[in-house]
């Protein structure tokens, strides 16, 4: 047993030690990271990514961070919530393994969201030994979501793909506008939870590659290679700048999850914790699936 | 300087002169102490193998003019002073790696001295200018070596360049000797400095 621990452990050293030694940044690859010289074509990916981060990525992070909360908090006192009875009948609606799934997901995103804020604002909180804490810690939650990204995306899947209720949904905004209680046409999941399911799953697989890409650094992957094409730095890059833009998205809908499941209808958070949704609140807000329950008898 | 506004500090290297000896890679090294991995100078050479073409140039941070990575550091960690060598405060920096994105030479470093490999303050070249701590203090020394130009001497890497290729000093001295050998060779076609565009063009 000592033996096999001592292996590993020796193992773990000889790979850092290759890590260190084959620098694809700083070494013989240099030349080909450095943008700019003479005859070599260069993506112009340096001056971009220096464009957008000096003057758009903050700005607009702080325009989400400001102007979601804002456009809900307006919704709230002008058209107010959604108030459906709690004493009526329940419809099981999401299973042990869903809420479990979902709870640790939520966790690393209550974790993700604000420390990727303070680094994108590090300069308010004057960088150093705190900043540098809360990038430990988004790398960390990092792990948990990345272990229950993959089953969130294949147990929801089936109920996530588009159909025509969408269009009719997207055309009345779920009915949020007003303040009837009209059925609303939408199956188990709305056109909005279907698109914050889709950003939280694949923009969230695209925000864990990318920001693994930027943990890691310096890594030598022949496949990430020869995929893209593109020299270590230009991949730093495009990482750099898809981690924001998907960052964006993420963080607008995730406030527009919690504004829904918060604020917007009473109560609707009990239902990832115990599982059952108000029978009336089905009836209004997911009225296909409501009339498919139905037909089955299952109500 | 003959008027009172600053010297405008910057690198040059002759590559017609410079030899591939990587002597100033390894006097930096060795001058700053840096930890293994990280050079903060390297001799690279270009066009490798085509005839006529192929030379080699020394590169480290070029203090360039309205630096990038000040520009996209999201902790404000970077400071320009006025003779235009570009600094960095090492504990504010949190080592997210944007300043090695933005830059056009590949100059930031990171040691990774965390925990899990994480990456530990950027380094790089400092023109031998120390950091914000105070002048040639213990501590300044360890974090960023030598402040040589606070004492009057001319950064390592140029002090002991054998063939004086790699030229450091005011713009004014440096495109003085830049003419200087251009009219001395008297014939063929001198480009600017190898990415001097980059570095220098505002």
């Amino acid at each position: 047993m000592k033996k096999y621990l001592f292996l590993s452990i020796a193992s773990l050293f000889l790979a850092s030690a290759a890590f260190a030694a084959d620098s694809q940044i700083w070494d013989a690859m240099r030349i080909q990271n450095i943008y700019g010289y003479g005859q070599v074509e260069s993506l112009g990916l340096g001056p971009l990514f220096t464009m957008l981060q000096a003057n758009y990525f903050a700005q607009i992070f702080l325009a989400v961070l400001i102007g979601v909360p804002a456009v809900f908090l307006l919704h709230y006192l002008v058209i107010g919530p959604k108030v459906f009875s709690h004493d009526g009948k329940k419809i099981y609606a999401f299973s042990i393994f869903n809420r479990i799934v979902h709870q640790v997901a939520a966790i690393s995103f209550i974790v993700l969201i604000p420390t990727g804020f303070i680094m994108t604002f590090g300069s308010y909180f004057g960088g150093g030994e705190f900043v540098r804490m809360m990038k430990d810690l988004h790398g960390i939650a990092t792990i948990s979501f990345g272990i229950v990204v993959i089953p969130m995306f294949l147990m929801w899947i089936k109920d996530m793909l588009p159909n025509f209720d969408d269009i009719k949904w997207m055309m009345i905004v779920g009915g949020y506008l007003s303040k009837e209680k009209k059925p609303v046409p939408a199956g188990k999941f709305n056109a909005g939870q279907k698109s914050w399911y889709w950003i939280a799953t694949l923009g969230g697989m695209v925000m864990i590659l990318t920001g693994a890409t930027m943990y890691f650094l310096d890594f030598d992957i022949e496949m990430v290679r020869s995929m893209t094409g593109l020299s270590q730095i230009d991949l730093l890059r495009v990482a750099a700048i898809l981690h924001a833009f998907f960052g964006m998205l993420v963080v607008a809908l995730f406030f527009t999850h919690v504004y829904m499941a918060v604020f917007a209808i009473k109560g609707a958070i009990h239902s990832i914790i115990t599982g059952y949704k108000e029978e009336e609140e089905v009836e209004i807000l997911h009225s296909s699936w409501y009339k498919k329950l139905k037909k089955e008898g299952k109500i | 300087m003959s008027n009172n506004e600053m010297a405008r500090m910057k690198f040059y290297c002759d590559d017609q002169r410079c030899i591939e000896c990587n002597g100033c890679s390894v006097a930096c090294a060795e001058a700053h102490e840096l930890p293994t991995g990280v050079s903060r100078r390297k001799v690279i050479t270009l066009n490798e193998g085509v005839e006529g073409k192929e030379f080699s140039t020394s590169v480290a941070c070029m203090h360039c003019t309205d630096a990038p990575c000040e520009q996209v550091c999201p902790v404000d960690c970077f400071y320009i002073r006025e003779d235009g060598i570009v600094l960095h405060d090492k504990d504010v920096c949190i080592g997210c790696g944007y300043c090695l994105y933005a830059c056009p030479f590949g100059a930031p470093q990171f040691p990774r001295d965390g925990a899990f490999g994480t990456k530990g303050a950027m380094d790089k070249c400092t023109m031998c200018a120390g950091g914000p701590l105070e002048t040639n203090s213990a501590h300044e020394r360890e974090l960023y070596g030598q402040n040589r130009i606070a004492e009057g001497k001319v950064p390592m890497c140029a002090a002991m360049c054998s063939t004086k290729a790699l030229i450091v000093g005011s713009a004014d001295e440096v495109a003085k000797i830049y003419r200087t050998r251009i009219a001395a060779k008297g014939k063929g076609v001198q480009s600017a400095p190898y990415g001097w565009s980059k570095a220098y063009s505002n």
